[in-house]
């Protein structure tokens, strides 16, 4: 369940949950004047936490390491095509918006929005 | 130093409605108490099997869970205990997936696994200066320090069912390669997959007082030669022995037959000739298979629910376990359900596998109750679970007959089930 490196420019070490050592993949872009923050899940190459269960603390230190504001971002998380069986490994794009409530909502986007400014 | 008294409690839980309920002894709690330095004194509970007592003496209270339908139970049992002035500490997988909850509810929270870590955490204990975490996720001990439980502490009249003795649970390896959907082993155990040295295996598996186990393990297919190893060495010990899935290779089938397997766990997730030829190859080896039945994924519409379950008639099972998805915390089923918006239940007493805590894709909640209902009785129907059981049951007994393994049924326990007198009127179901 190897993630193509198309999902990602780099590999994002993070401290997941409990400080567990984590990775995913990290692809930044601007377009239109708006930066967008995309967070690939690994699966069996994030010996921690996922994206989506490190949520706001993974959207946190990214913005701390690139020397970006959280309020200044669109951070989408992406499931990765792994070329699965299954249905639950295909490729999924979420907007995720941290807000204040007590869980983040996620708006699902499709891939041609997604490649409106994901690409290089 | 003098004996610290530590009070270990398993807790109780909801058994799901109409299903046999066997108890079985539980393994974390001992493989817990065997990482304890030795000036523990440590008794232990089972609540499922018998009431605490909560006045019992005691220095500290230590909470084993595994499930996530105990940790609501654990609260309240730390509740007790503090009114009584005692620090609970509380570990275990149930931990580990709702630590953020549990944090609320006891004095210190242990994340990891506790090989090499507690006489650290035991001296803060003494030392009034107990810790609120001790948190050593990812930082696995080194799988060679894994050593037998303590299986002394065990009361084993409580795990015996009219005069049979429970299976011994048993692991031979952690950690697990591969991200299964709806699990979470690879989160709490690591990503990689951890035998136990063959030879720590057979030592410890030599040492059980009772020749029927489960290995626990997630899957035993996760490396073949490792596990023809294994086969082989334990084959001498004559065990008999459940597990869950063994690789689909005929030599590996031939040693794990030999080695005393008894009966395996297998998915049984679609209709396919592949899983219809699976079991049939367990068979051909002498090998039972209990199938496990998933129910509510985003691929299956209603159709393909009662397909599936008429399937299951054409494929010989010997015994079917049906579960609902359920989105535990730190799986891909949560994330990915978390994010559709689709959890409506975060009581985590209804995440049991047997109730339906979020939005199936394809039909009502209500629905999919309904067909995991069906599922049960309609693969019932014909000989109560009991029935099956019984049969596997006589499988085994038989093949140890033959190897002068069989021991007798222990008679002065005939008229007992877990601890409990039996009611000769009653099935014995919902204990």
């Amino acid at each position: 369940m190897k993630v193509s490196p198309d999902y990602y420019d780099e590999i994002f070490q993070f401290m997941g949950e409990w400080d567990m050592p984590s990775a995913c993949g990290l692809k930044i872009r601007k377009a239109k004047g708006k930066t967008y923050v995309i967070v690939t899940e690994l699966y069996q190459d994030n010996p921690g936490t996922s994206v989506t269960y490190a949520g706001r603390k993974l959207a946190e230190q990214i913005c701390d390491a690139k020397g970006m504001k959280l309020e200044d971002i669109t951070y989408i998380e992406c499931n990765p095509n792994t070329n699965s069986k299954l249905s639950f490994y295909d490729e999924e794009f979420f907007e995720v918006d941290f807000g204040s409530q007590e869980r983040p909502q996620y708006r699902q986007l499709d891939r041609e929005e997604i490649m409106k400014f994901a690409q290089k | 130093m003098r004996t610290f008294k530590l009070k270990l409690i398993y807790p109780k839980w909801q058994k799901l409605k109409g299903q046999t309920t066997f108890n079985l002894p539980p393994h974390g709690p001992v493989a817990f108490a065997a990482t304890l330095p030795e000036w523990v004194d440590v008794t232990f509970t089972d609540e499922n099997v018998e009431a605490i007592d909560f006045e019992e003496e005691c220095d500290g209270v230590a909470l084993s869970m595994m499930l996530s339908t105990q940790v609501k139970r654990g609260w309240e049992i730390a509740d007790e205990y503090h009114k009584r002035g005692k620090l609970v500490m509380a570990g275990g997988i149930s931990t580990m997936l709702h630590a953020e909850d549990m944090v609320k509810h006891v004095d210190c929270v242990f994340l990891g696994e506790s090989e090499g870590r507690m006489e650290e955490v035991m001296q803060d204990w003494v030392n009034g200066k107990l810790r609120k975490f001790y948190n050593y996720m990812g930082n696995m001990p080194p799988i060679e320090s894994v050593g037998p439980c303590r299986r002394d502490l065990y009361k084993r009249e409580l795990y015996n069912h009219k005069g049979v003795q429970m299976v011994d649970l048993f692991h031979a390896s952690r950690g697990c390669r591969f991200s299964c959907y709806p699990c979470a082993v690879s989160y709490l155990g690591g990503r990689k997959f951890r035998p136990r040295p063959i030879d720590k295996v057979v030592e410890d598996m030599a040492a059980i007082d009772n020749n029927r186990l489960f290995i626990v393990d997630n899957s035993l297919a996760q490396n073949k030669e490792w596990e023809k190893e294994l086969f082989t060495a334990i084959a001498p010990l004559k065990k008999k022995w459940i597990s869950h899935t063994i690789e689909d290779d005929p030599e590996v089938l031939d040693l794990a037959a030999k080695a005393g397997a008894w009966y395996v766990y297998q998915a049984v997730y679609d209709t396919s000739d592949y899983i219809k030829e699976r079991v049939k190859r367990y068979h051909d080896y002498g090998i039972g298979v209990e199938g496990t039945i998933l129910l509510g994924l985003d691929n299956q519409t209603e159709d393909d629910i009662k397909r599936l379950i008429d399937f299951l008639g054409e494929i010989d099972l010997d015994l079917a376990e049906f579960t609902v998805m359920t989105p535990f915390p730190h799986t891909k089923g949560y994330d990915d359900l978390l994010r559709q918006g689709r959890i409506f239940d975060f009581d985590w007493n209804h995440y049991n596998a047997g109730q339906v805590v979020f939005q199936p894709k394809h039909m009502s909640p209500e629905r999919l109750q309904e067909l995991y209902d069906y599922a049960w009785k309609s693969f019932y129907a014909d000989e109560s679970q009991e029935q099956k059981m019984f049969r596997l049951f006589c499988n085994v007994a038989l093949r140890e007959m033959n190897e002068g393994t069989y021991r007798p049924r222990d008679r002065r326990l005939a008229n007992k089930s877990f601890g409990r007198d039996v009611d000769r009127t009653v099935r014995n179901v919902n204990l």
